[in-house]
Parts: structure tokens; C-alpha cells; sequence
């Protein structure tokens, strides 16, 4: 069937009935009152929103008071525990012999300056 | 909902919005789509309301279309205006809007159907049999053709009036209706020999 067909005059007027059947409302109050009504739902789902945030602010705001003090207990240990290892590795450390090491070379010449001059007296 | 829809013959019009792609400050000044888009995806509900007024009765006409009632229409668009809320932040600004939208209203209405599958057919006259205030129309039409719409297939009864009344193109209906575009013409075309054929009586007599 083709199209010219489905346009003739008959096929118009059927055309005519189903727009007048879903004919939508007129009127500008309808479609502000229609608007009124979708905004409305949005705002509740806004709501939700914020009420399901609400609901978990409270146990999130006592998880992460507890990690802090955790972290914060964690930090002063192991600020402690650096504090005692330095502490002890001054304290503990062995005593170093302070050699005066003279080389031998150095040595051998002294002596035989020593050597020369007593030996000439 | 007590609001009796009114004759009021809507002319076709194409799918997308006359503010989409427009530049800043939009054609007749109206705003920019798109900013509105981005405006009401960063959380501002006033640029929410201005795409649910420019866009409302089309959504409308696209929910009518599928569904059987009135009544359920503004249902499925109200239904489809809050799950294009919650899925705003998924939305790509730079596609058309009035596209997307538009699918997820088909969407909606298509839920709605499936919901009530089970509605007695007894309401669907009910509901269609909306006064008919063109006196040069017949009663006689009026009634047989609700009748015959009864008789087509749900697609069949949207893509009719999705083409016929609101102007859509087969690619537009597929994109929303979820089917090849092929299949909305073989739809359109089988919708109208059924009706063709059922009214073929009253339409003599007119």
C-alpha cells in the first residue's frame, strides 16, 4: 500500500478521529499544574537523598572520630618507640679505641733523629 | 485525575526541541538547552523545571501513545521525568536531549503497560471516549474507531499514533519503542490496513 494511498481523503479523517482522541489537554494551568506535580516528586527524591545521607552521617562521623584516635595513638607510638631506640643507641654504643697510630715511617725517622742526637752527645 | 483532556488537534511536529542545539540565549530567547542540561545535572532543580516545562507535553503525547489512559500517561511521565533525574548524571550533554528523554518516557509507558496488562478492557472506551467537541466529526467514528484501537496490537496502537497524530518518524518510534525501523513501518503499515478495514463501513457512510 503505499503512501498516497494511506493519504486519500478517507485515511485522513481516520487520521482526524485518533488526533482528536489523543488530543492532549489545553491549557497552560493544566501543564503548570502537570510540572507542579513532577517537580514535586523530584524534590521528594532530593529528599530521600538527603535523608539517606542523614542516616549515615552519625555512624560515619563515629567511624572516623575512631580512625583518627587510632592514627593518632598509632603516631605517638611509633614516635615513642623512636625516641627509646635512639635513646638506647646513644647510651649502648660501644666505646670506640682511639688509636694514635703513628706511621711507621714517620716512627723510623723520629728514631733516628733521636737516635743522632743522643748518639752526639 | 479530574483534568478532561480537551480537543485540541496537535499539529506534528518534529521530535527534537526547538531549543536543542541552540547557541547561547537559544532562538526566541530561550535558554540554552544544553546549559540547562549541564545547569540541572550539577544539581540546579529551577534548570530541571525549565527542560520539564519545554519538554512535558511531548513527553506527554509519546506516554499517551503508548499507554491506554489518560490518566496513565501523566503517570509514565511523571515516572519518566524522575528516572531522567536519577539518570542525568549519565547523560552526555552534547547528545539531544528531547532523543533520550523521549526513550525513557516510551520506557515508562511500556512498564506501566506491562504492569497493567490485566486492566479490564471494559475502561479503555472509558477513557477514550473523551467527548468529542468537532462537531463536523461523526460519533459513529468516534466510537468504532476506539473499538477498532482496542483490536490492534499495543505497538501497533503507538506506532499509529506516534506517526499519525504526533508526527514521529519510523526511526524515531523504533529508537523509542526499542524495535528496528523497519519493523515501526510494518507496524504503521498493518495498524492502518486493520483500521482501513475495520472502519471501512462507518467511513462509507461519512
Amino acid at each position: 500500500m503505499s503512501d498516497i494511498e494511506l493519504h486519500s481523503n478517507e485515511d485522513d479523517r481516520i487520521v482526524h478521529g485518533l488526533r482528536a482522541l489523543y488530543a492532549a489537554p489545553a491549557g497552560d494551568g493544566y501543564w503548570n499544574e502537570l510540572e507542579a506535580r513532577i517537580m514535586a516528586r523530584v524534590a521528594d527524591v532530593e529528599l530521600e537523598w538527603w535523608s539517606e545521607l542523614d542516616r549515615w552521617v552519625r555512624p560515619a562521623m563515629a567511624a572516623a572520630a575512631v580512625l583518627i584516635l587510632a592514627a593518632g595513638v598509632a603516631m605517638f607510638r611509633a614516635h615513642e618507640v623512636e625516641s627509646e631506640i635512639a635513646a638506647d643507641n646513644m647510651l649502648s654504643s660501644p666505646t670506640v679505641p682511639v688509636a694514635t697510630a703513628v706511621r711507621p715511617a714517620l716512627q723510623d725517622d723520629r728514631d733516628a733523629v733521636l737516635r743522632f742526637l743522643f748518639g752526639h752527645k | 485525575m479530574d483534568a478532561a483532556p480537551v480537543i485540541d488537534l496537535p499539529r506534528p511536529a518534529p521530535m527534537s526541541s526547538p531549543v536543542e542545539g541552540g547557541g547561547a540565549g537559544g532562538a526566541k530567547g530561550r535558554p540554552d538547552e544544553r546549559a540547562l542540561v549541564i545547569a540541572a545535572q550539577r544539581g540546579n532543580s529551577d534548570s530541571f523545571a525549565a527542560l520539564v516545562r519545554v519538554h512535558e507535553r511531548r513527553a506527554y503525547a509519546v506516554c499517551r501513545a503508548i499507554v491506554v489512559t489518560h490518566e496513565d500517561a501523566e503517570d509514565a511521565v511523571q515516572e519518566g521525568f524522575l528516572h531522567a533525574f536519577k539518570a542525568l548524571d549519565r547523560f552526555l550533554p552534547d547528545q539531544p536531549f528531547g532523543a533520550w528523554l523521549y526513550r525513557i518516557m516510551a520506557n515508562a509507558s511500556l512498564d506501566l503497560v506491562r504492569r497493567r496488562k490485566v486492566r479490564d478492557a471494559d475502561e479503555l472506551p472509558e477513557t477514550l471516549a473523551m467527548p468529542f467537541r468537532d462537531p463536523g466529526e461523526s460519533d459513529e467514528l468516534r466510537r468504532r474507531l476506539t473499538e477498532s484501537l482496542t483490536k490492534l496490537t499495543d505497538r501497533q496502537r503507538s506506532v499509529i499514533v506516534l506517526h499519525d497524530v504526533e508526527g514521529f518518524t519510523h526511526g524515531e518510534i523504533g529508537g523509542m519503542l526499542g524495535i528496528p525501523e523497519g519493523t515501526a513501518r510494518s507496524d504503521l503499515h498493518h495498524a492502518r490496513a486493520a483500521l482501513r478495514k475495520m472502519l471501512k463501513d462507518v467511513r462509507s457512510d461519512l
